[in-house]
């Protein structure tokens, strides 16, 4: 996926920031770094929900029904399809951080500093996080494996979309921006893509006057700028929160609801 | 009397459509309750309500002395009961033996109790054979034996069978019921059962007969029997022409096939006084007892003009 990523999105990146400044080492390194972070957060919501399969194969096969029967609480089967998907989508996400290292130091990047690192993976948990309570409040209008597979296909394909990933925010209509924006989600992209690229990003524009940086920033959801105003990362990690306890709650309530 | 399930007055409706239309039945503690109705009749609706899986649209229910859906019951009534459903519901991918005991852990019992009841139904349900094999692996009837095995973990009042023999065969069948009752002998255990086979409910200390979500009857097998099933003489005579005549002087209808004579008797005692007026006549004889099946087809067979309903 990374090496699809390269072919189709790093070279129209890198020419359009020749235009402003010059094509160097480190600029392949920012445009990497900006690839795999927007990779990872998609791979938090696809690999979260690929395990969420087996709720839906539970409550297909009425093995949920099982579970039901049992004197555990509503809640407590729904936090342990979220918990199997939490595991899982940390797994998956954690071995392919290291793939993406691999592929930064092998384009000639560096690795990430040791604060990065850390700061990269407790967004990565987050990520994670949010993208399973996310996937658990769509599997619950799910109730086949088929209709499962289709959603998986619809949430993959929009998903590059809605993250800014396939194309670069700044180059959609303004709607699709606010959509963007607005979208949960996409703050976890934009927060991995400031963690991964904070010293790559002062390397390129650090000879350059700043609004060349400002617009890049922009136009490649490093930052977001809603109704004229700058989203401070803050803001994105409170989004990303409310959005997980909104979606826990109203999931509660739902498979409350359906299953008495 | 003691009484482990009491329903008054039990509706649930599905929109504008009446799946179950206001049932009322008590099952005593202790006793083989058959729960019977053709497809569609609403006794599935009726099991997961009782099982809390599914929200009634009004009347009472009582399970074990708690009231359905008071919110702090329903966790007592599900630690009270145990199911064996219609489709075999363990993790394929772990023995049998793991699968109990995971789903054991449900209901919070400390391990050396949960070692000392999987034991219990071991026992019972001759679990050695399959313990340490994985579920996914084993036979209809094995997995049968590991879902009732599971079923009882948590040793249940009430065991809930919907249909626990369907596909089997006869023998696996034999060995199944043979192990519940069993225990229920020995632990006074309610059991709770929904069949297609006949002979199951037969064995039944009470039995209900739900059609398009009511109760058209009830009663012990014995009595419905006597209501709603007749005893039946097969007769082959020497001489056909003999044979009906004394079938004639007697005013016995009767149905001819294959040179077979079939004559309804009210019962067997009336059929040996006619046995005996016509034995010089007689090649051979068969007298045949009404059976739940015989309950069950007459049943049905009445119309009563309602809609149909969910199960």
């Amino acid at each position: 996926m990374i090496v699809l990523y390269a072919i189709f999105l790093q070279k129209m990146q890198v020419d359009a920031i020749e235009q402003v400044t010059e094509a160097t080492p480190e600029l392949i390194t920012m445009v990497n770094e900006w690839l795999v972070a927007g990779l990872l957060s998609m791979m938090a919501v696809t690999t979260t929900l690929g395990a969420f399969a087996i709720a839906v194969r539970d409550m297909e096969s009425k093995a949920t029904a099982d579970f039901l029967t049992a004197p555990i609480s509503r809640a407590t089967i729904q936090i342990s399809y979220v918990l199997n998907a939490f595991i899982i989508g940390c797994l998956f996400s954690l071995v392919a951080l290291i793939g993406c290292e691999i592929f930064i130091v092998s384009t000639g990047g560096e690795l990430l500093s040791f604060s990065a690192l850390i700061k990269v993976i407790g967004i990565l948990l987050l990520s994670v996080f949010l993208a399973s309570v996310f996937n658990m409040f769509l599997v619950l209008f799910v109730s086949t494996q088929n209709a499962f597979s289709t959603l998986s296909t619809i949430v993959g394909t929009v998903l590059g979309f809605l993250c800014g990933v396939y194309v670069p925010v700044g180059v959609l209509p303004g709607f699709a921006q606010q959509l963007i924006m607005y979208f949960p989600i996409s703050h976890t992209t934009l927060l991995l893509r400031n963690a991964f690229m904070e010293s790559s990003i002062a390397n390129v524009f650090g000879g350059v006057p700043a609004e060349h940086m400002e617009s890049y920033k922009l136009n490649y959801g490093i930052i977001y700028e809603l109704n004229g105003h700058t989203v401070s990362l803050t803001t994105s990690y409170i989004i990303i929160l409310i959005t997980i306890v909104l979606l826990a709650l109203l999931s509660i309530i739902i498979f409350k609801k359906k299953n008495h | 009397m003691t009484f482990a399930i009491q329903v008054d007055h039990l509706q649930k409706h599905y929109g504008e459509h009446l799946a179950v239309r206001g049932i009322s039945f008590k099952v005593e503690q202790g006793s083989l309750f058959a729960f019977l109705g053709a497809n569609g009749a609403g006794k599935s609706t009726t099991i997961e309500i009782l099982c809390t899986l599914l929200q009634k649209s009004s009347g009472t229910v009582t399970i074990n002395g708690y009231t359905l859906d008071d919110k702090s019951h329903n966790a007592k009534i599900r630690k009270s009961i145990g199911v064996v459903f219609q489709q075999s519901l363990l993790d394929e991918r772990l023995t049998v033996r793991e699968n109990i005991l995971h789903r054991g852990k449900t209901y919070g019992l400390s391990k050396a109790q949960l070692t000392k009841n999987y034991q219990f139904v071991s026992t019972y349900l001759h679990l050695d054979d399959i313990e340490l094999q994985k579920y996914g692996t084993l036979s209809g009837g094995q997995k049968r034996r590991a879902d009732i095995a599971r079923a009882l973990i948590h040793r249940p009042q009430i065991l809930f069978l919907d249909e626990p023999t369907t596909g089997l065969d006869p023998q696996t069948r034999q060995f199944v019921w043979q192990a519940i009752k069993q225990l229920q002998a020995e632990t006074n255990m309610t059991v709770f059962l929904t069949t297609h086979y006949m002979e199951e409910a037969a064995v039944a200390h009470q039995v209900i007969v739900l059609k398009q979500g009511r109760i058209v009857a009830e009663g012990t097998p014995d009595a419905l029997k006597t209501k709603y099933a007749y005893d039946q003489m097969a007769l082959v005579f020497h001489d056909r022409s003999l044979g009906l005549k004394w079938l004639k002087e007697n005013t016995l209808p009767y149905t001819e096939k294959l040179g077979i004579f079939y004559v309804r008797v009210s019962s067997t005692l009336t059929a040996l006084t006619l046995l005996k007026s016509a034995e010089p006549l007689l090649a051979s004889f068969e007298v045949m007892k009404g059976t739940m099946d015989d309950v069950f087809i007459h049943i049905m067979a009445q119309g009563d003009g309602t809609n149909g309903s969910n199960d």
